[in-house]
Parts: C-alpha cells; structure tokens; sequence
C-alpha cells in the first residue's frame, strides 16, 4: 500500500504538472507577442499552484514512508536534484513577478525565466530518469534526457489544445494530425504513467517502519484532496478567453 | 569551511529565509481572512478594497515563502539524509502529513482564491481564504511537532541503528512542540500585526486616498499585534521552563552551569564536547526579549492612541514610528529562532544523533554548488520581492491587480 500511495502521487504530478511545465517550454512557439503569452500563460495560471503540490507530497510521502529511498535518490542525485530545485524556483517566481511591473521588458525578461526554467525542469527529469531507468550520469544524460523532455512540451502542447482558442489553439494542435484533443492529451497522459511505473519498478521500493501508522491516515486523506483539486478542475473547466491574475 | 559547517550554513540560509516569509503569511493570511470575512457580510467597498490591498501584499510574500519551503523540504535529503534515515521514520510521519494535511490543501484552495475572484459564490471565496489561514495553521503546526521531536526526542525506540515511532500521540503531545507552535504562531500574528499598521500609518502619514481603508487597518494592525505580544511572551516563558539543560547553560553563559551541563551529558553519553556555542545562543536570546519589550513600549500606547479618530489621521511622529517598526518583530522571530536552533547543537536529534553524523555522503565541490546555486538565486529573488512588497504597499488600493476584473472579460493587447 506504501507503493501505490508513492506512485499516486508521483503520477499526479507528472500528469498535471508535466502539463504546465509543457506549456512553460512552448511558450515562445505558442505566444507570439506580449498579449499572445499572457493568454497561454492563463492556460495554466488557475492549476500550476496546485499541480506542483503533487511533488511536495510526493516528497513528504517520500520522508514519512520511505525515508531511506528519499536520501538515496536525492543526494545519489545531488547536482541534478539541486539543479532541478532552481529551475522549479525560477520558472514558479517567473509566473508569478511577469505581471507585477507594466513594461515590455519586464515582462520579457521573466517569460525568459519561465521558458528556461521549464525547460531546466524537463530536462532535470529528464536526468533523473534517465539515471533510474539506463543508470545513464553525467553529460550523457543531457541527450537521454531530451526525450523524456520533448514528452513533457508535447504533452504541454496537448493540454494547451484542450485550454485555447483560436490560432493559439490551433498552434497547439500541431502534433495532433487531427487527432481529437482529448484523446492526444489522454495518450500522452499515459505515456508519462508508462515512464513513471517503469521508473518505479527500477526502485528499491523498501518501506521504513511508520506504514501501519501513516498508511491508514493518508488513504483517509486522499479522497479529500482529490475532492479539492476537482473543484479546481470544475472551476476552470472551460476555454480561455482572456488574460487572467499572471 | 568543512563540509558540515556548509551545510549547516545552506540549511541555515534557506531556513531563515523561509521563517521570514511565513512569519508574515500567517500573520497575513488571518488578517486578510478577517477583513474578507467584514467585507462579505457589510458588503462595504472599504472592506472590499482593504482585501484586495492586503490580499495582494499577501501572495506576493506567499510565492517566496512558497520556494524557499520547498528547497528545504528537498534539503532533507540531498544533505541530511544521515537524519532521514535514522530518524525519518519517526519525524517523517509529521512531515508527511504536514504535506498532505496542510501544504496540499493550501495551495489547492490559495490558486482557486486567486484565479476564482468574481468566479466564485462570495461565501465558497470566503471560506477558501478560512481554508488556506487554518491549513497554513496546520502547516505550522506539523512542523513544530517534527521540530520539536529533534528538540526532544519522544514516543520512539532504537531498533537495528534506526528509530522507530512507537507512540505517536507523545510526539504529537510533545511539549517542545506544542510551546514552540503557540510561540511560532502568535509571534507570526504579531509580525502581521505590525506590518498591516506600518503600511497603514506610512499611508496615514502621507495624506493618500483611502483614509478609512488605512484607519481602519491601522486598528486591526495593533489590535492583533498587542494581543499577540501577550501570548507570545506567554508561550515563550513555559518554553524557558523547558529548556534542555546544555542549552539552558548557554543562556545564562555561566561557567559553573556550562561545566555541569558538559559534565551530566559525558556521564550519560561518554566523553565529547556537548555544549552548543554560548556566545550566539545568549546573543540570540538577549535580541529577542530587548526586541520583544521595544514591541510592547510601542504597540502598548499605541493600543490607546489608535482609539481617538483625530490621532490617528494626524500624529505623524507616530505614523514615522510605526512604519519603522515593521522589520522589527522579523528580526525578532529570526533571533528566537537563533536561540532555539543554536542551543540544540551539537545535536541533530538531541541526545541521539549529532549534526555531523546526520550528513549526507555528499562531496565538497557538490555541497559548493548547490550553496553557491541557492545562495544567489534567493538573494536576487527575496531583494525583487521586497522590492515589490513595498512598491505595491506604497502604491496603495488602487493598484491592486487582485480582483480588479472579471477573469474572463477580454482586454485590448498591447500593440509594443
């Protein structure tokens, strides 16, 4: 039961999550001026809050029932988890300060921090699959890592498909072939799944001593949580029509 | 510097860049939920301006408290994963839910605050900002409840060179932690308190539109700040009560005390050196009580000066004042946070694991880079925050970009 709760989390995160950090990589592709980006950037604004919470809790899930895995993956990782932490620093403080000042170049220079720090995330996973699942380090993992990457920007692009209208949606489509929006953000939807059970299989899934305890009250949670970010997701079910608060 | 003392000082930095910023979010969070709360009964637009005003000030501190929080959730294990692993079975399970219980639920329902304005049924908004105050409650507390076991350590046993958590109602009844959350939170309520008053009085002084708005957040200001110093000073005095016996050495930095101290702990553990740096725990201390009794020389007077209508529309010395008092119940709270960390050490989990056994098995140059990483992002970083903090509190109501319009109205794109 400590597995599924791990990967429960973990595959919320790299599902919801990869959406916007997608959308974040393609943001020069989608928005083609200032008034293009804020739109996209709306795409995503109302969810990236309570998508990247999947992987505090993931981490805390990490801490309370599998402390010993937690300090091997982060520190056996160390240049690439740290590096992973500054770019999820810069691209959360470029969504949040881009609309803080007026001026082009204000807003230019942080949609810059939002572009690269996306892209900084993608490829840290990136990295950091590539080491669970090939035992790939180093340099070379920068190249593995751009396909875990281009999954996270396609599937930014599906999502973007499902939030937009007009040219900016039709932009997003480019990958579809026609293919239904939903259906093409549901396949690379299972696509990040598939990544994450095999990442998980390749774990030493060990569980420490508190699962008796911590196990009942997490299940006893989920509901609850799930029942939160599906409000979220009601809120925000329709399309874009305009800039939003970023 | 070794590698201990670097990730010391990493932890250090990203903690109390963090406490800074948390401090003021649940002052913040409670105050704006009170006003918001006024706001939807009366319906007033003076309400309704002081919870955008302060909503705003409110998220941009959040996102900060946001990434500094999550770096040092991260640094658990990428530096003290020695900790983690003889420890995390026990105080993992209060981080665990602290993430689930709070941090989930808090940022869930800030983002459907933020992006839901004018969306959402008035009363569902209302209590989504009850919702992020009591889980950032929450937050608090499950922190202090794994603090507070690495303060002293209760409710677990040593099995195979590991702990486990046997009684987990004693960790969460800890003593160590109930006193530091009561402290932690109304100290934060007087960091709010004080803030909301200073941005007020600056407003005040300067003759801006919107006199009611910052009259009557002024009141509100002091009188949650006064309040708080009480049961601030309260939590605070049961904690010196407590206090583990080398850090009580420490603070009276007396010779006699510090040798007897160093001598019972050799007696039960062996020999080693067991006595935190009394220099900085004394120091640390002494800032925070001289802190704390400034606080009350100001808001005390205050309390009855913010009660004649004319005074507070026209006593500009005391505006000056209290403006100027904003840092102060910050560097107060970092002092006490001073004091209470420094005067564990050398203890990671006192009396069971030391600091520099609780390391990850990092190299130099790597510990270098993610200091070197951290260091200068979140300098930059907390330098524009601030920055914005006071430019939009100058700036007052009626720039607020929080609820300003209906989300889904279109407006004209910029044609640069």
């Amino acid at each position: 039961m400590e597995i599924f709760i791990l990967g429960f989390f973990a595959i919320g995160y790299l599902v919801l999550a990869g959406a916007d950090i997608g959308v974040g990589m393609a943001l020069p592709y989608l928005g083609r001026s200032a008034g293009e980006r804020r739109e996209v950037i709306a795409a995503i604004a109302p969810f990236f809050l309570g998508n990247e919470v999947w992987l505090v809790a993931t981490a805390g899930v990490l801490a309370g029932l599998f402390p010993r895995l937690e300090g091997e993956l982060l520190h056996g990782n160390h240049t690439v988890v740290v590096t992973l932490l500054l770019a999820w620093v810069v691209r959360d403080m470029g969504l949040w300060l881009r609309g803080r000042v007026p001026g082009a170049r204000w807003q230019a220079f942080w949609d810059g921090a939002i572009v690269a720090g996306s892209w900084g995330l993608a490829l840290s996973w990136g990295a950091l699959l590539a080491h669970v699942l090939l035992g790939i380090e180093g340099p070379v993992a920068l190249l593995a890592a751009l396909v875990p990457a281009a999954l996270f920007a396609t599937h930014g692009l599906t999502f973007a498909a499902l939030r937009l209208r007009g040219a900016l949606r039709a932009r997003a489509a480019v990958l579809a072939g026609g293919a239904g929006e939903g259906r093409t953000y549901a396949l690379t939807s299972a696509a990040l799944v598939v990544v994450a059970v095999l990442a998980g299989l390749r774990l030493p899934l060990e569980p420490g001593t508190s699962g008796p305890l911590l196990v009942p009250v997490v299940l006893t949670l989920i509901p609850f949580l799930v029942a939160a970010q599906a409000w979220v997701w009601w809120t925000f079910r329709h399309r874009v029509s305009g800039p939003s608060y970023l | 510097m070794d590698i201990v003392d670097l990730a010391r000082l990493q932890f250090a930095l990203t903690a109390g860049a963090h406490f800074l910023f948390v401090a003021l979010t649940l002052g913040l969070a409670t105050l704006v939920a009170v006003v918001q709360t006024r706001a939807t009964f009366s319906g007033d637009p003076v309400h309704l301006r002081m919870t955008r005003f302060w909503g705003q000030l409110y998220i941009i501190n959040y996102a900060m408290g946001i990434v500094t929080g999550l770096v040092m959730e991260f640094q658990l294990g990428l530096s003290w994963s020695g900790l983690t692993e003889y420890a995390g079975d026990v105080f993992g399970s209060a981080l665990a839910i602290e993430t689930l219980v709070a941090f989930f639920v808090e940022s869930t329902f800030l983002g459907l605050w933020i992006f839901g304005w004018d969306k959402l049924n008035r009363w569902a908004h209302l209590a989504l900002i009850w919702g992020v105050t009591l889980t950032a409650y929450a937050s608090a507390f499950w922190i202090m409840v794994a603090n507070g076991f690495l303060q002293h350590p209760v409710g677990h046993v040593l099995e195979n060179g590991r702990l486990r958590l046997t009684d987990f109602g004693a960790m969460v009844a800890n003593p160590a932690a109930q006193v530091a959350f009561g402290h932690v939170l109304s100290g934060a309520m007087v960091v709010g308190g004080f803030f909301m008053a200073g941005v007020s009085a600056y407003h005040l002084r300067k003759r801006t539109a919107e006199q009611d708005v910052f009259r009557k957040s002024l009141r509100i200001g002091i009188g949650l700040a006064l309040p708080g110093l009480f049961v601030t000073a309260t939590f605070g005095g049961i904690g010196f009560q407590t206090l583990q016996p080398t850090k009580a050495a420490a603070w009276v930095n007396n010779t006699e005390r510090l040798a007897a101290a160093q001598a019972e702990m050799v007696a039960r553990l062996g020999p080693g050196d067991y006595l935190p740096p009394a220099g900085a725990v004394q120091a640390g201390g002494i800032t925070m009580l001289t802190l704390f009794a400034v606080m009350l020389f100001v808001a005390a007077p205050s309390f009855l000066l913010m009660l004649i209508r004319p005074v507070v529309h026209r006593f500009r010395l005391w505006h000056w004042l209290l403006t100027l008092m904003i840092p102060v119940p910050f560097v107060t709270m970092l002092a006490g946070w001073v004091f209470r960390e420094m005067g564990r050490q050398p203890w990671a989990v006192y009396g069971l694991l030391r600091t520099s056994d609780a390391m990850s098995p990092v190299t130099w140059s790597q510990m270098v880079f993610s200091l070197a990483g951290f260091v200068t992002v979140f300098a930059a970083l907390i330098a524009v925050n601030y920055w914005l903090l006071a430019r939009q509190a100058r700036r007052g109501p009626g720039a607020v970009a929080l609820g300003d319009r209906p989300v889904d109205v279109p407006v004209p794109a910029p044609t640069f």
